[in-house]
């Protein structure tokens, strides 16, 4: 509840407040001195006294805060632009990795269509010539199988 | 008490920070669609054929399988050493 006050009640109140009490407190200060001379105003010296004392503290204490606030808000800043930049930096990697990933790809597949005419080509020479064994065929096809799945 | 008071002052001047505690997230990149989707299995041979162009055929394909999955895994590694080197910008 106190941490909350403090962050959202004072921190809207505007930085010039805390000198402003500070300054106003000081003058309310060397008044009542003024005051404790006069034997009808007396009694509230003790009061304003005291009083203006707490303001002088509480406004320069405050002041000195809202200082922090600015060094922590700055740095804050600082950090959510350097955040911004990585980010746009990422995005473009992003793209830039998607685009070679594409254009590699489609490298690929232009050559497995060449690979495939040429196969076309000689088609009935080389099954005209050579038989393949279905034995090898179960070889080869045992061995394209991922040996991972058979051990989950 | 006099001398108390502004020593209270000076010390005060330390301040209490009113600001906002916001915590500064950068959010986890995310990496290319086309890298998300995982390799096929091989393909393998009508074990009937006793073609060889069609044991050609499936073994350049497999062969073709294999470098597309090169392109993703050498575009993993790149991917991570480039945001790696990205949030290491903001992070040190």
């Amino acid at each position: 509840m106190f941490s909350w006050i403090i962050q959202n009640a004072l921190g809207t109140i505007p930085t010039w407040t805390w000198p402003a009490l500070a300054g106003a407190s000081f003058v309310i200060n060397l008044l009542s001195g003024i005051l404790s001379h006069l034997p009808q105003f007396k009694p509230w010296h003790y009061f304003i006294k005291p009083l203006s004392w707490v303001g002088i503290l509480v406004g320069v204490f405050m002041y000195g805060g809202a200082g922090v606030t600015v060094i922590y808000q700055e740095a804050l800043k600082e950090q959510q632009a350097k955040i911004a930049v990585a980010e746009q930096a990422s995005t473009d990697a992003n793209t830039a990795i998607k685009t070679k990933v594409v254009t590699r790809v489609q490298v690929i597949h232009d050559k497995q269509v060449i690979y495939k005419d040429r196969i076309k080509e000689v088609t009935k020479e080389i099954d005209k010539d050579c038989k393949f064994d279905k034995d090898a065929s179960k070889i080869l096809n045992d061995a394209a199988k991922n040996p991972i799945k058979d051990t989950k | 008490m006099k001398k108390i008071i502004p020593l209270l002052i000076l010390i005060s001047l330390v301040g209490c920070a009113t600001g906002p505690k916001t915590n500064v997230v950068m959010t986890f990149p995310t990496a290319p669609q086309d890298l998300t989707t995982t390799c096929p299995d091989l393909a393998t041979v009508d074990p009937n054929t006793e073609k060889l162009s069609d044991v050609l055929n499936v073994v350049t394909a497999n062969y073709s399988q294999y470098y597309e999955c090169k392109v993703k895994v050498d575009a993993w590694i790149e991917w991570y050493n480039t945001q790696k080197s990205i949030n290491d910008t903001v992070t040190k």
